[in-house]
């Protein structure tokens, strides 16, 4: 059985997700790709956009997310945070 | 009434370096705490960094103090500040590092609390400081208090290891363990010479620890897959 995500690990995964669509996708695909419920996925998207890390559009399709400079930033140093996090006891 | 440490004349100047150092470990941690929680907007890094910031003003207080004893500098502080005496400014570089360094670990305590309640924070910061305060011996009671704090420290460690198994959370658990028994000597250190010069021993070890533990970290950390 595959060990529970971390708080982090989420967002890195959304952010990935996000990223890897060439930096605009809409929620269900969000929800699918980074296996997320719903409203877990609902929160998380209003926490990432509070904290600067994807921005949000609105067209004629409905809404879009793409990622930022501080969310790229935490891709690619997503592996010195987590090990800095789990190493330190700061993850949960 | 505060109680001065019998230290052999051989140590004079070494203990002054090992507070520095510890001051410095400190430092480079909460910088990176700081940096982590710049990257990820997370609390516990905050607080983290916090802890260790407190920690490294408190030794730098402690080691600029004995170093001031030391070289007879504090004669010319205490003329320069306009104390009253020298004991005055001893007692206050005494209290300064209390402070810091019961702030450190109370920030540290109540983020391996795992709660987000600021008035729980403040409440355990102002019952650590007035009972140090308000103690009769307040060097015994300041040792004591820590001791109390990093058993939940280290237990909130020991956890840690015990949900993630690698090195690095070991490291740090035995950091924290040698951070106990040190703080648990320098209790006795004020009647016994040999337990001041193993508490910072203890303590070195711990620094060693985390300042290892912080350069596998570095050095994991720009392994690319």
């Amino acid at each position: 059985m595959a060990k529970k995500r971390n708080k982090l690990e989420v967002i890195r995964d959304i952010l990935k997700v996000i990223n890897d669509k060439n930096g605009s996708i809409k929620p269900t695909h969000i929800m699918y790709k980074s296996n997320l419920s719903y409203q877990m996925m609902e929160e998380y998207l209003t926490e990432l956009i509070e904290k600067d890390f994807i921005k949000q559009s609105k067209n004629k399709n409905g809404k879009t997310y793409s990622i930022t400079e501080k969310g790229l930033e935490y891709l690619n140093k997503f592996k010195f945070i987590l090990e800095f996090t789990d190493s330190f006891g700061l993850n949960f | 009434m505060l109680n001065l440490y019998l230290i052999p004349n051989w140590f004079f100047g070494i203990d002054v370096v090992f507070e520095l150092a510890f001051a410095v470990v400190s430092l480079i941690v909460s910088l990176y705490a700081f940096k982590i929680y710049k990257l990820s907007n997370q609390t516990q890094s905050k607080l983290f960094g916090f802890s260790f910031l407190f920690f490294s003003i408190s030794y730098f207080i402690q080691s600029f103090m004995n170093f001031a004893i030391i070289s007879k500098l504090n004669e010319n502080v205490c003329v320069a500040l306009k104390f009253q005496s020298i004991d005055a400014l001893n007692t206050l570089g005494i209290y300064a590092h209390i402070l810091f360094f019961t702030l450190g670990l109370a920030t540290l305590t109540y983020m391996t609390l795992r709660t987000n309640n600021k008035k729980l924070h403040s409440l355990i910061i102002v019952i650590a400081i007035f009972f140090i305060l308000f103690s009769a011996n307040k060097i015994y009671s300041f040792y004591f208090l820590s001791s109390i704090f990093l058993i939940y420290i280290v237990s909130h460690y020991f956890l840690n290891y015990l949900e993630n198994k690698q090195t690095k959370t070991l490291l740090v658990l035995i950091a924290f363990i040698f951070l106990l028994f040190g703080n648990i000597h320098f209790m006795f250190a004020v009647n016994h010479i040999l337990f001041y010069i193993l508490a910072h021993f203890l303590e070195l070890i711990s620094y060693s620890l985390i300042l290892i533990n912080l350069l596998l970290i570095l050095k994991n950390g720009k392994k690319t897959k």
